[in-house]
C-alpha cells in the first residue's frame, strides 16, 4: 500500500548502475557525515576538556562505535516492525524510574543513578528519548485520528515520567522530560480546547508547585535570576563558562590552550559545560561553525521526517528533531547563563555513554523512516 | 479511492504537522535569538572583560625577595648572614587530621626526634615547624616516605644567621614576623602578610637597604591554586650590604668583661661618632629568633634581668659623679668660679634658706677644695655648693648643648632621650616647682637628671674636641652609600683653655696619687682622662641614712647597690676612644667599670697599632 504515485520517476528508477553500497548502509550521507564531522570533533573537544586524559576519549569512542553499529542496525529496520516494542518501552522507561527511586546508586546526593556495576547510567537520560518516541506509537498505533482520551492518556502517561524525576529530585530533568513528551502530543495533533484547559489548569495549580519546591531548587532559580549574588556559590558555575566563553572571542584561544578549561576553572567541563571549552578554545567561530553542522542535521531531519510514507514516522522524526534541538538549545543556554542549570548535556559531544548511545539510537529511528534507494 | 483518501489525508497531516511544526519553532527562535545574542554579547561585546577576568583567575604574582643584605665589619668579618634552612612543617588546621603521617613521620624519618606536643600548640600558628636543620640522611629518609606524606611539607628556605651569636645581639638585633606596629611597612605590598622584617637594632633601622626590592614573579595557577608555570620574572633589586663601625675585639672584650654582669658599655671614636663597641648584658642568641637555631634565646638566670633590653642606649641611669667636669666647665665660663676658687669641704653642704643638710660620699669631707681637686677627688660638697649659685636655669641649657635631655641620633631603635630636669619639667611631670635642693642634687649628677651611657659617651666626646660632638654612628655604609662623620652640635665656650681645665683634672683623676681612679694608673702606660661615678639609688641625703651601718645594711640587698660608672677617653694626647661603662649595683666606679675602660683603650691602641 503505497502512498506514492506509483508513476514517481524517483520510485520506478532503475536500479541498476545507482545502486551505492555506502549509501545504502548510511541511507542518508549528509546526516551521516555530519553526526560525524560533530563525533569527531566532540573526541577532539573531550580530550581538552577532560584534561588530555586519551583514557576518557577511548572509553567515549567505545560508546560511539556502539552507538553508531546501534544506530545502523535500527536504521535498516522497518519502522513498523519496532513500532509496537517502543510504544511498550514506555514501562520499560517507567520501571527504570522507579528502580531508580527505590534502588539510588550509592554515593550520589540525589537517587538519579542506576549503577550496574559495570556501567552507571541515569534513567532520566533514556526516558528524554523513550517517551517522545512511546508516545509517538501509542497516538499512531492504528489509522483512526487520536480520541479526547488518547490525548489525555498520553498526558497523563508525560506528567507520570516527569513527576518521577521530579522526586529523584531534578526539577530541570522533570520539566525537560514533560516538554519531551509534549511536543509529540502537540505535533500529533492536540486540539486546541485541550491546550486551552491544560493551561488553565497550570495557571492554578503554578503557585501550590512553586511552595512543594526544595529550598535548593527555589535557591538554583533565583541564583539563575540574579548569578552575581554569590560568585563562589551556585553561580560560580555559570561565571566561570561564562568567562571562558567570553575570554575566548571571536577566534578562540586556540586548541588545548583555554587557560579557564586546561586549569579546571571550568566545572564539569568535559560533561555539562564542554561548551564553554568549546567557546573559549575555538571562540565565536567555532560556534558559529558548530552550530551550523548541527543546524544541517536538524535540517535533515525534518527533511527526512517530511518525506516519510505514514504518520508515526513522520511524527517520530519531527519531535526527535524538536527534542534534539532543544536539548543543543538547553545545554547552551545553560552553559552561557540564560536558563538555570540542568543535568543537560551537549548532545553527541559532552562525555557520556547514556547520552552517546541514546541519541544515536534516535538518529536510528529517523534514518530508518527514509526508505533506501534499492 | 481508497489510496487517494489516503493520499488526500496524508496531505492533511503533514499540512498540520508542518503548521504545528511552525508553531513549536516560533517558540524555540525566541530561546536561539537569546542564545545568538548572549554569544555575541559574551564573546564579541564583553570580551575583553572576560579576557581580564579569566586572567585574573589564573595568574598570581608572587613577590619574589632578594636574600638579606649582609652585615659585616671593616676588616670583612661577617655580622650577619644568611644561612640555608631545611625544615619541615605542616599547616596547623589539619595537623588533628593527618595524625597517621605523623607517626610516620616520627617513627620512620626523625627516631631521633623529640615529637611535637599537639596539644600545647599555639592555635595562631600557620605553620608547624615539626623537625628544623634537616641533616643529610633525614632528607633522604625524607624525600623516601614523601609520597604517603602529603601533609608534610618540606621547605628550604633563607634564615638569617650571626655567627658570633650573642656578641652584636643589641647592635644588629632580630628579624621578626611583620605585625600591625610594623605600620610603615605593613601596608607595603613589597611586604606579604607573613614578611620577616628587622625588629630592632640595625635590621631594624636598615631594613630598606639590607631588604632590597623585590621582583615579581608572574606565575600561573589551576582552580586549585597549583602552580603551572611561570610566565615572568622581575628580578629582586639586590639588597645592600652594611658596613659597620665596630670593633670585633673591642666588641668581644666589653662583652667578655660584662658577663654575668648587667650593665653597659659603649665605646666610640670622638673624632667620627663612630661607635666601636655596644655592649648591653645580659644579652640574647638572635638567632634562636631568627629560627636558624634552636634553642633558648637567653639563658633561665636573666630571666628577670630584661636581656633584650639595650641598657646602653635605652637604660635611663644617674650619670653620678661623672657630671661634675660639665658642671665645672660650666661653672667657669659662668665665671661663678674660677680654677683657684677654693670652696671648704666639710663633708656636708647647707642651704641657707632652709637648713637642709646635703652630704658629701667622704663623711669627714675633703677639706679646702678647688675645681681641679673637685674633680679628681670628686667632692660633692665642692658641686653643691657651684651648682647652687648656678640655678637649674643655667644647668639645664648648658648641659643640654652636650646632648642631654635629647637622642643622640645613633642608627639603632629605641633610644630614649633621658630626663635634663628643668622647672617646668618637674612642674609637669613631678607637679611641684623647682627647690635649690633639687639643683643641688643635679650638681652631682643624682635626683632627677638620668642619661644613657650613649649620651654621657657622646657628651664627653665634646670635651675631647673642644665643643664639637658627631653625631655616633654605626653604620660607616649601606651598599654604595656611604655615611661620612657628621656634626651633631657644637659647644661654644668663651675661653678655650677652660677645657684644658676640666681635661687636666679628669687626667689627674687616674695619674694623681688622690684621684678616685689612680688604681689605674700605670708609670708607662697609655695615659687616658676619666671620671669616676657611683649612682646612688639609696641616696645618702637621704635624712634617714646618714649612717654608715645603716647604708650597710641597705647594701644587702644587691639591688639596692649603687651603679659603677666610668666614663673616660683616651689616650692622652690625641684621644681616640671614648669608653663609658655602667654596671648595674656594681658600686664601685673606680674598682670596677674603670678596669673595663682601660683595657678597652689600651686594647684598642693595640689595634689600630697592628692595623698600621
Amino acid at each position: 500500500m503505497s502512498n506514492r504515485n506509483p508513476l514517481d520517476y524517483t520510485i520506478n528508477k532503475p536500479i541498476t548502475g545507482s545502486f551505492n553500497p555506502f549509501l545504502y548502509v548510511v541511507k542518508d550521507s549528509i546526516l551521516f557525515f555530519s553526526l560525524s564531522l560533530i563525533l569527531s570533533f566532540g573526541l577532539f573537544m573531550l580530550y581538552s576538556a577532560s584534561g588530555q586524559s586519551l583514557n576518557m576519549v577511548f572509553r567515549q569512542l567505545t560508546y560511539i562505535f556502539g552507538g553508531l553499529i546501534l544506530m545502523m542496525v535500527i536504521a535498516h529496520l522497518r519502522p513498523s516492525s519496532y513500532k509496537n516494542l517502543l510504544m511498550h518501552s514506555y514501562w520499560l522507561g517507567i520501571l527504570l524510574l522507579v528502580y531508580v527511586l527505590i534502588f539510588p546508586a550509592k554515593g550520589y546526593e540525589t537517587s538519579r543513578w542506576i549503577d550496574f556495576g559495570f556501567f552507571s547510567f541515569q534513567p532520566s537520560e533514556i526516558i528524554r528519548l523513550i517517551l517522545p518516541l512511546s508516545l509517538v506509537a501509542y497516538l499512531c498505533r492504528t489509522e483512526k485520528k487520536p480520541q479526547l482520551s488518547d490525548w489525555l492518556q498520553t498526558s497523563v502517561a508525560s506528567f507520570i515520567c516527569a513527576y518521577l524525576v521530579y522526586k529523584q529530585p531534578d526539577l530541570g530533568t522533570a520539566i525537560i522530560v514533560l516538554t519531551s513528551g509534549l511536543i509529540p502530543i502537540y505535533l500529533a495533533g492536540l486540539p486546541t480546547r485541550i491546550i486551552m484547559s491544560y493551561l488553565g489548569l497550570a495557571t492554578i495549580v503554578s503557585p501550590f508547585i512553586w511552595s512543594s519546591l526544595r529550598d535548593y531548587q527555589k535557591q538554583r532559580v533565583l541564583t539563575f535570576l540574579d548569578p552575581d549574588v554569590d560568585p563562589l556559590g551556585t553561580g560560580w558555575n555559570i561565571a566561570q563558562s561564562q568567562t571562558a566563553i567570553g575570554s575566548g572571542g571571536i577566534y578562540g584561544k586556540g586548541y588545548l590552550e583555554g587557560t579557564q578549561s586546561q586549569l579546571d576553572f571550568i566545572p564539569e567541563s568535559h560533561s555539562d559545560f564542554i561548551f564553554s571549552v568549546i567557546g573559549e578554545e575555538f571562540g565565536l567561530l567555532g560556534i558559529t561553525l558548530l552550530f551550523i553542522v548541527y543546524g544541517i542535521v536538524i535540517w535533515r531531519i525534518f527533511k527526512i521526517g517530511f518525506s516519510s510514507e505514514t504518520a508515526f514516522e513522520r511524527l517520530a522524526c519531527c519531535s526527535l528533531g524538536f527534542i534534539f534541538l532543544l536539548f543543543i538549545l538547553i545545554n547552551v543556554l545553560m552553559v552561557i547563563g540564560i536558563i538555570p542549570v540542568v543535568g543537560v548535556p551537549l548532545p553527541l559531544i559532552s562525555q557520556g555513554g547514556t547520552s552517546i548511545v541514546v541519541h544515536l539510537m534516535a538518529f536510528g529511528v529517523i534514518l530508518s523512516t527514509k526508505k533506501s534507494r534499492l | 479511492m481508497k489510496v487517494v483518501q489516503d493520499l488526500k489525508r496524508d496531505e492533511r497531516e503533514i499540512e498540520s504537522l508542518k503548521g504545528r511544526s511552525k508553531v513549536v519553532f516560533v517558540f524555540i527562535i525566541f530561546l536561539i535569538l537569546a542564545g545568538i545574542f548572549k554569544i555575541i554579547q559574551l564573546t564579541v561585546l564583553d570580551q575583553n572583560e572576560y579576557i581580564t577576568e579569566s586572567d585574573k583567575n589564573r595568574i598570581i604574582n608572587l613577590p619574589l625577595f632578594p636574600s638579606r643584605g649582609l652585615i659585616q665589619l671593616e676588616d670583612g668579618t661577617i655580622v650577619a648572614e644568611n644561612i640555608v634552612h631545611q625544615g619541615i612543617f605542616i599547616r596547623r588546621n589539619i595537623i588533628e587530621a593527618s595524625n597517621d603521617q605523623l607517626e610516620v613521620l616520627y617513627n620512620k624519618i626523625l627516631p631521633d626526634r623529640s615529637k611535637i606536643n599537639l596539644t600545647t600548640l599555639d592555635p595562631s600558628l600557620e605553620k608547624v615547624w615539626l623537625a628544623n636543620d634537616l641533616n643529610e640522611i633525614e632528607l633522604s629518609k625524607y624525600e623516601l616516605y614523601k609520597n604517603s606524606l602529603p601533609d608534610i611539607k618540606l621547605e628550604t628556605s633563607l634564615r638569617r644567621f650571626l655567627p658570633h651569636k650573642n656578641l652584636f645581639s643589641h647592635v644588629v638585633g632580630h628579624l621578626g614576623r611583620i605585625t600591625r606596629e610594623d605600620e610603615i611597612y605593613f601596608t607595603s605590598e613589597k611586604y606579604p602578610l607573613d614578611s620577616l622584617i628587622g625588629k630592632v637594632g640595625i635590621e631594624r633601622v636598615y631594613e630598606k637597604p639590607l631588604r632590597g626590592l623585590p621582583g615579581k614573579s608572574q606565575v600561573e595557577v589551576d582552580v586549585f591554586g597549583n602552580k603551572i608555570r611561570q610566565l615572568k620574572r622581575d628580578l629582586p633589586m639586590r639588597p645592600f650590604n652594611i658596613t659597620l663601625t665596630l670593633d670585633l675585639e673591642l666588641q668581644s672584650l666589653a662583652r667578655k668583661e660584662l658577663a654575668n654582669r648587667r650593665g653597659a658599655v659603649i665605646a666610640l671614636d670622638p673624632n667620627t661618632g663612630y661607635v666601636k663597641a655596644l655592649v648591653s648584658s645580659p644579652d640574647y642568641n638572635p638567632n634562636i629568633l631568627n629560627g636558624s637555631e634552636q634553642g633558648q634565646s637567653f639563658d633561665n638566670v636573666f630571666e628577670n634581668q630584661a636581656p633584650f633590653f639595650n641598657r646602653a642606649i635605652s637604660g635611663a641611669y644617674p650619670p653620678a659623679s661623672t657630671i661634675k667636669p660639665f658642671i665645672g666647665l660650666l661653672g667657669l665660663e659662668e665665671g661663678v668660679v674660677t680654677p683657684k676658687t677654693i670652696i671648704e669641704d666639710k663633708g656636708f653642704f647647707q642651704i641657707k634658706e632652709d637648713g637642709r643638710k646635703y652630704r658629701g660620699w667622704k663623711e669627714e669631707g675633703h677639706g679646702k677644695v678647688n675645681l681641679n681637686k673637685a674633680i679628681v677627688e670628686s667632692s660633692d660638697v665642692y658641686f653643691y655648693e657651684l651648682s647652687s649659685q648656678l640655678t637649674i636655669d643655667r644647668i639645664s641649657n648648658f648641659l643640654s648643648q652636650f646632648g642631654f635631655g635629647s637622642i643622640t641620633k645613633i642608627d639603632l631603635f629605641n633610644e630614649t632621650k633621658s630626663i635634663l630636669p628643668t622647672r617646668n619639667w618637674k612642674l609637669g611631670n613631678i607637679g611641684e616647682s623647682w627647690f635649690v635642693g633639687d639643683t643641688v642634687n643635679i650638681g652631682i649628677g643624682q635626683g632627677y637628671i638620668t642619661s644613657t651611657p650613649l649620651q654621657l659617651a657622646v657628651a664627653l666626646s665634646a670635651i675631647v674636641n673642644k665643643g664639637k660632638i658627631y653625631k655616633p654612628q654605626l653604620v660607616i655604609n649601606s651598599g654604595p652609600r656611604v655615611y661620612t662623620p657628621e656634626v651633631l652640635m657644637e659647644v661654644q665656650i668663651a675661653e678655650d683653655k677652660y677645657w684644658q681645665v676640666i681635661e687636666d683634672a679628669m687626667i689627674s683623676v687616674i695619674s694623681s696619687w688622690n684621684g678616685t681612679a689612680h688604681n689605674l694608673y700605670k708609670a708607662n702606660g697609655i695615659k687616658i682622662a676619666g671620671k669616676t661615678g657611683t649612682a646612688q639609688i639609696k641616696s645618702l641625703t637621704d635624712q634617714d641614712l646618714t649612717v654608715r651601718e645603716e647604708y650597710e645594711g641597705v647594701r644587702e640587698n644587691i639591688k639596692n647597690r649603687d651603679h659603677a660608672l666610668f666614663a673616660s677617653y683616651g689616650p692622652i694626647p690625641n684621644p681616640n676612644l671614648v669608653v663609658v661603662v655602667i654596671i648595674e649595683n656594681g658600686e664601685s666606679g673606680s674598682a670596677v667599670a674603670a678596669p673595663i675602660a682601660q683595657q678597652l683603650i689600651e686594647e684598642y691602641q693595640l689595634n689600630i697599632h697592628n692595623n698600621e
